[in-house]
This record gives C-alpha cells, structure tokens and sequence, in this order.
C-alpha cells in the first residue's frame, strides 16, 4: 500500500514539475508570480488519494523546482510554497464542510483563486510592499487564474472520468 | 468520456463561481485599463525613493543605477521595456513590453511603473544644498 | 580644493553631454588653481603675499570675483567680509582648539574689505595694511559654479545642474518637464530620515546655504563654527543655517554668508532689499521665510 502510493506520488510529482517549468515561462509583470497549471495535478491527487498524497505533490514539486532552479528558499518558493498549501487547504475546506456542492470545475476554480490571492498577498508583504504594482496585476492574475482554473477543472474531470471507466477507485478523503 | 459530458456534469455552483469569478475579472481589468490609459508616466524607483520620472510619450532609454543594481529602461511607442540589467535570472528583461503595471527588479531594488501616481510625493532631490 | 563637485546635464547625445561636462571641469579646477587659499601658486597667494607691498596683476575671473565679494561688502555694511583670512587661519576645527582671545581682538584690525585696492583699468588688487589676508571660503564655490553653467551654456547644452558641494546652480528643466529640485538639508540632523528640512524648485537660479554644522566643534558647552562674525572674530550666533536663493551663485554665496550672521531680521532685510529669497533657521531652531519663497518650497517638517 505504502509502496503503492509513494509510486503514484512520485509519478504525478513529475507531472506536476513538468507543468511548473511550463508555467514559468508565461510572463508576468511582477516576477514569480505564476498562473497556477500545476494545480491540476494537485487537484487529481487530492480526489484520488487523498489530503496527503497532494500536499506531498505539492511539497516534492515546489522544492525540487526551486532545486533545480538554484532558488530554493528564494522568493520564487515561498511563493510557490504559499500558493501550493492555500490552494489545497481551501479545496479541502470546500471539499469536507460542503460536500456535493462543487465539482472539480468549482474546486479547482476554488483553488486557483486561493493561490493566486496568496502569491499577491505574500508578494506584497513580502518582497514588494508596494500596492500599486499588485493591485494593477490583480485583475490579469484573477482572469488568467480563472480561466486556468476552468481549464484545469475540466481536464481534472475528464481524466478522473476516463479512469473510473477503467476501474481504478477514487479515494474519498 | 468527452469533453460535452464534464460540461454538462458541473454543478450549479460550478457555473454560479465561474461567471462570478469572471465577471469580476473583466470588470476590475477594464477598471484598471480605464485608470491606466490616463496615465502619462513612468515612474522609476531606486531603493524605495522614486528617482525619476520621464512621460510615456517621448521615446527615450534611461539607464537606472541603484546601489545593488543597474538596467536600462527603453520607452518606446507608449511601452516600456528593461533591456540589459544586472540581475542573475533577468526576469524583468522576460517580461517585454509592458504598456500597463510595473516591472519589478527585486535584486537590483528598481522599480519601473507605468501610471504611477500624477504627482508622486518624496522625490529624491536632484542635489542638496547645506 | 577638497570638494565634492557634480554635474549633470540633459542633452540630447551622450557625447555633447560629455563634452560639455569635461570643459566644465576644466574651468572649474583653472579657477580652483587660481583661488586656492592653501596654495602658494594661486592668484590669491600672490594678493595676500604682497599686502602693504605691492599691487597683483589678475585675471579677469579674479577681479570679477573680488568686485562682487566687495559689492556684498557694501551691501550688508561690511558683515560679509572676505579679509576675514588673519581670523579665519587662527581656528583649527581638525584640533579643535580655540585660538587666544587676545589674538583674535588683535587681527581685527586687519579686518576691513574698505583696504582692498581694485584697479580694473590695470586689472590688479592689492590690499593696502601688510599682514592683511584675503579668504574667497564665502564666495569663491557660488561664483565657481556659475562660471561652470556658464561654461556648460556656450557648449550648447540647455538644462543642467551645477553643485560644488553645497553651492547650486540649475538651469533650464529636466527631461520630463519639471524643474530641478534641491533639498535643503537640515541644520541638526539625525539620522538618515530627518536629512532634508525642505525641497525647493529652482528655475534658472542658484542657492547656497550658510551652516553651523559643516565645520565645527564643541568645547565648554559652546559651539565653535568657521562663520566668523567680521566685526568680532568670533562665530556668529544668530543662526544655524541660511539658505539663499538668487539668480547668482557668487551672491547666494556671500549673502548666506552674510544673512548668516546678522540673524533673521535684519538678514530678512537685506534680502528684501536686493530682491532675493531666504530661508533662515534662527539660534533656537525656529524657520524664517522671505515673502516670495513661501509657493516655491516644500517642508518635509516643521521646526517649533
């Protein structure tokens, strides 16, 4: 079982860094901010195994980017870090208090808007501390996350889809 | 099995959050493009004090130096770009040309802003007498 | 002349900036050489060498400059006064000792810009009491940078700024359609945020700033600074700093010097009478303001 399931998460952590470099290439106005594709993977872990599995995508994805990168502990992880935990935490939120509301078209949407309202937030505090630069990125964020966020969630639906009809069981957290 | 069905099998307040969440992004980004296209300025930060600032309608390329960093910003055609920085990862080269928002170099500690504030407050002086 | 000087200059290429720039230096270090107090090559070594001797062939900057201190002289009843020179070399702020009361009453009667001698026809001064000094400390840096705008203007160039160390001179606007604005710093600073009193706009015009605080020293509870009141010898009290602004460098110079030391009232005074504006920062720290200054400047903070 163990076995099983740090294979899976290896498998879609390289999955999930994949899409991270991809997203890194998208430019945007203030640096490290990022639109969110990863969230895909980390959405599919966590409807199909579970709360844990996607944190530890999540984790293994954003430090072994930064590794690779040369920026670990840098701004680029922190606010990948931030990003990462408040997207799953907010979709586990959703997921447990109201279950059956959302699919994984509204939970990823969920998702995406968390993350990148933590990038903006920790940006600002952190490294920025100006408002003007963030509030005018908000909007461009909001709406690229948003139709990410769509995106993601159909793709999340359509797999998870296809791999009911081949018989592999959704774990229920 | 297709794409039709994942539509179709969205909840209600599936569909009720996306049309909420992008109407609010239309609607802020026009508000912003709005606020913006009034704008006549660059406004370039060294260090947390604003140290010039040049209108957006001349063409021009002023090189910034700042005590952790240097770059050059190349105004052209209403658009700002930073060409030639002294940053390791070069993001704010990445980025292009920006006719909106700002380019941030964290490193350098410079900071480019289209549509800054009409009459910034805190200038640095061109010198100081005394 | 151990200042700090800079320069800056809008221009369309780089190149006719540089070359502007490079010239303008150029006349500021032949005028340095021809004013240094210190060195025994200078015009003004050879004025002071040959007091109660003989009279000096100049150049024409020299006499220029010797004529405009005179002219202050005149104007501010001799407060401003560049035969200063016997007081001024009896102060050492680098040992900080304060010279003998007895001295210093005994050099004033080398004191008195009325014995300078200037003959424009021949172009020579000469000073007529033997031991007598000329010092140019409160004059020469305003007048060094007009003649570098100057130098700056014949090379074509339209806007720039000039600062030989505190002495400022700016002309024409910056790139993007505002004028040059200098800060004024302020005179008990104590840190690095409280370093600016005030801002100003300076359109084609020039400031100077007279302090108690650029050389000096404390000893028994008194401040000893280089602002020598002629009349006495000794360190003028009325003020902490005076910043004035006129359209020349050599007058906003030698009148911050000379407003300096007669206080707020009558240093207002002599102001409004030649047109010029002020700012003075009185003995107990209270600011006082020419009429005409109070739309151009904006304070960062207020002194009770």
């Amino acid at each position: 079982m163990q076995s099983q399931d740090n294979y899976r998460i290896a498998l879609l952590s390289s999955y999930a860094l994949a899409l991270h470099g991809l997203e890194s290439l998208i430019p945007m106005p203030l640096p490290w901010i990022r639109v969110g594709l990863s969230n895909i993977i980390t959405l599919m872990a966590l409807l199909l195994f579970g709360f844990r599995a996607a944190v530890m995508v999540t984790l293994t994805r954003v430090t072994l980017a930064s590794l690779f990168n040369g920026s670990f502990l840098g701004p680029g992880f922190i606010l990948s870090l931030g990003g990462g935990i408040s997207s799953i935490l907010s979709v586990v939120c959703v997921f447990t208090l109201l279950p059956g509301v959302f699919g994984p078209v509204g939970l990823s949407l969920i998702g995406a808007l968390f993350h990148n309202l933590s990038q903006l937030l920790l940006a600002y505090a952190l490294f920025i501390q100006k408002a003007e630069p963030v509030l005018i990125v908000c909007p461009v964020l909001m709406l690229l996350g948003t139709i990410t966020g769509l995106v993601n969630g159909l793709t999340t639906d359509l797999v998870i889809r296809n791999l009911k009809m081949s018989g592999i069981s959704l774990h229920n957290n | 099995m297709s794409l039709k069905d994942s539509i179709r099998s969205t909840t209600v307040a599936d569909r009720i959050l996306l049309i909420f969440l992008l109407f609010i992004s239309f609607f802020s980004l026009l508000l912003t493009k709005e606020v913006l296209s009034r704008s006549k300025e660059v406004s370039i930060e060294v260090d947390g004090e604003v140290r010039y600032i040049y209108p957006l309608d001349t063409d021009r390329k002023v090189y910034v130096e700042g005590s952790h960093g240097h770059l050059t910003v190349e105004i052209k055609d209403r658009g700002v770009r930073v060409t030639d920085s002294s940053c390791p990862n070069k993001l704010c080269q990445r980025q292009g040309w920006v006719r909106a928002g700002a380019i941030i170099c964290i490193p350098g500690r410079i900071s480019v802003t289209v549509g800054g504030s009409e009459k910034s407050k805190g200038v640095t002086p061109d010198a100081i007498t005394g | 002349m151990d200042t700090l000087v800079t320069i800056q200059v809008v221009a369309k290429r780089p190149e006719r900036a540089e070359k502007a720039i490079d010239r303008a230096f150029a006349e500021i270090k032949r005028l340095g050489d021809l004013l240094n107090f210190y060195s025994e090559e200078s015009e003004l070594a050879k004025i002071n060498r040959s007091a109660g001797i003989s009279d000096v062939k100049v150049s024409p900057e020299t006499l220029d400059l010797i004529e405009k201190a005179v002219s202050t002289s005149g104007k501010t009843g001799g407060t401003f006064d560049v035969t200063i020179g016997p007081e001024i070399i009896l102060w050492d702020f680098a040992e900080k000792k304060k010279p003998d009361d007895g001295t210093i009453k005994e050099r004033l009667n080398l004191v008195n810009y009325q014995w300078i001698a200037i003959d424009r026809e021949k172009s020579t001064i000469s000073l007529m009491k033997r031991g007598m000094l000329i010092d140019l400390g409160g004059i020469a840096k305003g007048y060094i940078a007009d003649r570098a705008v100057e130098e700056l203007k014949r090379e074509g160039i339209v806007s720039g700024l000039v600062a030989v160390a505190g002495d400022i001179r700016a002309f024409g606007d910056k790139p993007d359609g505002r004028p040059w604005r200098v800060g004024i710093r302020n005179p008990r600073q104590s840190g690095r945020d409280d370093e600016i009193m005030a801002m100003i706009e300076l359109k084609d015009m020039a400031i100077s700033t007279a302090g108690d605080y650029e050389r000096f020293f404390i000893a028994d509870g008194n401040r000893y600074h280089h602002i020598l009141d002629p009349k006495t010898g000794y360190p003028a009290k009325a003020s902490r700093s005076v910043s004035v602004i006129a359209r020349e460098g050599a007058f906003t110079d030698s009148y911050s010097t000379a407003v300096f030391i007669l206080g707020p009232e009558k240093g207002l005074e002599v102001l409004r009478k030649m047109g010029f504006e002020g700012l003075i920062v009185d003995e107990h720290g209270k600011v006082h303001t020419t009429d005409g200054l109070r739309d151009r400047i904006e304070f960062k903070r207020l002194d009770s």
